[in-house]
């Protein structure tokens, strides 16, 4: 069973969740058939809103990741996990040669990582606390 | 019935001096509702007048769609209160104080409540005096809760209490309320706590609302503008400064944005909820906007 | 709510409870002595028509006897106070801690949770205030044989007047409490209040709620029949139509008085009394009158409760 955390990152607590859900399939930690924790249960650990939960379950629901099976509980959904494909050990490979290349111009890991994620998310909108 | 209390224009005067005035918002059914504000902003006064511990001197209120006061017997079964600083009767034992509301009211599920208190660790023949001030806090929960109330109203609830103690009435709060359709109204100083656990908000400051609205749509709506020391004329035309101050070469203003902020001369951040909070509280503008949030 | 208002009450029932039981050792033991020398020295024989010779002295010894302790009773009168006020402190002691506020959330209605918690309060001062008198009656039944009851300190424990006393401290604790809403203050004002009140009934108001009955006798003659066991409030020489009769100083040195007001003037004495045979009469007034007030301060009370808060 999935263990939840919540982060003080800008980012929203569903999101969180759902990031969270994503990722363990991605990883196989949460394989097809697996159940989810109960709404109840997610609460009692993280004391959030239900609310917040179930936002989550129903965007993980539409992204077709889990499916919700009446009197029983949340289970991943059959078609889940993305396949391990030729495609992502291409990119990987790929990737490991970018880091090297990188750090040989001189950039250490948090300048790597900024970087990527200026890139990833361009800057105009960001969380100030 | 959508909304779980509605106010129309409420006040209340004590002598001279106004502690809630033309206060005028919606609870809706079903939401955890945050009510924030300074010591002293009408807090208390709002929720005992819902709860019908006091009268209003003007305007309305009604709970569950029932008048507090005229329709109490119909009303007190459907609402369970926590007042500030959760009154007990010291020198009873826990089990007598579960007597008690036993006896005061006509549903009561004294098994869920035992079970409760023994989840807890709460033992049920000491004295409510000798309990912490956690054990009392989930005692009086557990009281407000056993009655099964369709609205609940907590005033402070958490405010003498540890981190943990505080984490643990609010995860109780939070199990009760994803296993029913519980309406909770909190009130609280304390901002900080309340981001993860409400979804609706309402910030009260000088016995006034200043905001009545989902904590989503607060967050989506407020962004904190920064740049260079500039007017804000042009801004304000179209969104509403909360708070605006300056340095010699910077200017950072936290609005209420009126959609998407386009102005190329601003950088846009979000804001979290306590900074919003704060924000509407007059902290950190200068004086003169301060007593114009204030008027 | 019975078993809610006697919860929070219990602790202040069973102090006034234990009150009563102390007053109660302490009294019972005299109480067997004083009626079994009652019944052994023939003292009952001596109240009847042809009293035996030894009866003067009989009846002298056993006054001497237990007089003082009756004197100590007295202090008595101070119990209804204490009792009453004591039996107000958890109403007040509530608002104070501001723990009304948990009872007033629960389901009931404040009309209700008043007239509980009232209701057993007022029984409960009743029941313990009729123990009071039941036991200080017994106590004093020989000495009430001998001496009559109208006297002033012995009248306020016999009958039923201190019902009212008891009711009247309840209340007027009571409604200083929930104005003032701070118990020892409140209680200690009420103590105080009941104290001037019952001094001014005791020494001024009541002989002039019943007009007393006045009379005028020879000097010569024995005390007249209605004096018996009546509560003499003044007696002074006077003459013939009572009118009082001013001595000179130096008329009358040292000696026999009754002999010198016979020698003297006119030489009667006229006496201002209440007497015995309007002991129920005069208890149902003052009764009447404290637990009157004790009403309207019971009702202010309620009435301030549910309106103001």
């Amino acid at each position: 069973m999935i263990q939840f955390h919540l982060e003080r990152s800008g980012v929203p607590a569903y999101l969180q969740l759902v990031q969270q859900v994503r990722q363990a399939i991605r990883l196989g930690m949460l394989r097809p058939g697996d159940q989810l924790p109960t709404v109840k249960e997610v609460v009692g650990t993280l004391t959030i809103n239900p609310n917040t939960v179930l936002h989550a379950y129903r965007q993980l629901d539409l992204e077709g990741l889990i499916e919700g099976r009446r009197g029983v509980g949340t289970f991943v959904a059959a078609g889940a996990a993305p396949p391990p494909s030729d495609e992502r050990k291409e990119l990987r490979s790929a990737l490991q040669r970018w880091l090297t290349r990188a750090r040989a111009a001189g950039l250490d890991d948090d300048a790597i990582a900024m970087l990527f994620s200026d890139t990833l998310r361009p800057p105009a909108v960001s969380r100030v606390a | 019935m959508t909304a779980a209390i509605r106010t129309e224009r409420l006040g209340k005067r004590y002598g001279s001096t106004w502690a809630l005035r033309d206060c005028t918002l919606e609870v809706p059914a079903g939401s955890v509702t945050a009510l924030v504000g300074p010591n002293g902003a009408g807090k208390t006064t709002l929720l005992q007048l819902a709860i019908g511990l006091i009268r209003p001197t003007a305007g309305e209120v009604r709970v569950l769609d029932c008048a507090p006061r005229a329709d109490a017997a119909a009303l007190l079964p459907r609402v369970g209160f926590v007042a500030q600083d959760h009154p007990l009767h010291r020198s009873f034992s826990v089990a007598e104080m579960l007597k008690l509301g036993r006896c005061l009211n006509p549903t009561w599920d004294e098994e869920a409540a035992r079970a409760r208190l023994a989840r807890l660790g709460i033992p049920l023949d000491r004295k409510v005096g000798k309990l912490s001030g956690g054990q009392q806090a989930q005692v009086a929960l557990t009281l407000a809760l056993a009655k099964c109330p369709e609205l609940l109203i907590l005033d402070e609830p958490v405010a003498s209490l540890d981190p943990l103690a505080r984490r643990e009435f609010m995860n109780t709060v939070m199990e009760v309320v994803s296993e029913t359709q519980l309406t909770v109204v909190l009130s609280s100083h304390i901002v900080a706590d309340l981001e993860r656990v409400c979804d609706h908000l309402v910030i009260l400051s000088q016995a006034r609302t200043l905001v009545a609205a989902p904590i989503d749509e607060v967050l989506a709506g407020h962004r904190l503008l920064t740049g260079p020391r500039a007017d804000v004329t042009a801004v304000a035309r179209f969104h509403e400064v909360i708070r605006e101050s300056h340095t010699e070469r910077q200017t950072s203003l936290l609005v209420h944005a009126n959609g998407q902020v386009y102005d190329a001369c601003w950088e846009v951040h979000e804001v979290d909820l306590e900074e919003i909070v704060l924000a509407y509280l007059g902290y950190g503008a200068p004086l003169e906007l301060r007593e114009a949030v204030a008027s | 709510m019975i078993w809610v208002s006697w919860r929070e009450q219990r602790t202040e029932t069973l102090i006034a409870v234990g009150i009563l039981a102390v007053v109660a050792l302490l009294l019972v033991p005299t109480g067997i002595e004083m009626a079994r020398a009652y019944d052994h020295d023939g003292i009952a024989a001596c109240l009847g028509a042809q009293p035996s010779f030894g009866c003067g002295d009989a009846v002298r010894s056993f006054q001497d006897r237990f007089n003082q302790i009756s004197n100590l009773l007295g202090w008595l009168t101070l119990l209804p106070g204490i009792v009453g006020v004591l039996l107000a402190a958890p109403f007040i002691a509530q608002f104070e801690s501001g723990a009304y506020r948990l009872d007033w959330t629960q389901s009931i209605t404040r009309r209700r949770w008043i007239a509980g918690k009232l209701g057993l309060s007022l029984g409960v001062a009743v029941l313990i205030s009729v123990a009071f008198i039941a036991l200080v009656t017994w106590w004093r039944t020989p000495l009430v044989h001998l001496n009559g009851r109208m006297e002033s300190s012995v009248f306020d424990s016999e009958g039923i007047v201190a019902v009212g006393y008891t009711l009247f401290a309840l209340a007027v604790a009571l409604a200083v409490g929930v104005v003032w809403r701070r118990a020892v203050a409140a209680l200690i004002v009420a103590f105080m209040a009941y104290f001037a009140v019952r001094l001014f009934v005791d020494v001024w108001l009541r002989q002039r709620l019943t007009p007393p009955l006045s009379a005028t006798w020879p000097a010569r003659k024995d005390e007249l029949a209605v004096l018996r066991h009546a509560w003499v409030i003044s007696e002074r020489p006077s003459d013939r139509f009572g009118n009082a009769v001013v001595l000179r100083i130096g008329d009358c040195p040292d000696g026999n008085l009754k002999a010198c007001f016979a020698a003297h003037a006119p030489g009667y004495i006229h006496a201002v009394y209440e007497p015995a045979s309007r002991f129920w009469a005069m208890q149902l007034v003052e009764f009447g009158l404290f637990a009157g007030i004790a009403v309207a301060l019971i009702a202010f009370s309620a009435w301030w409760i549910d309106r103001r808060a």
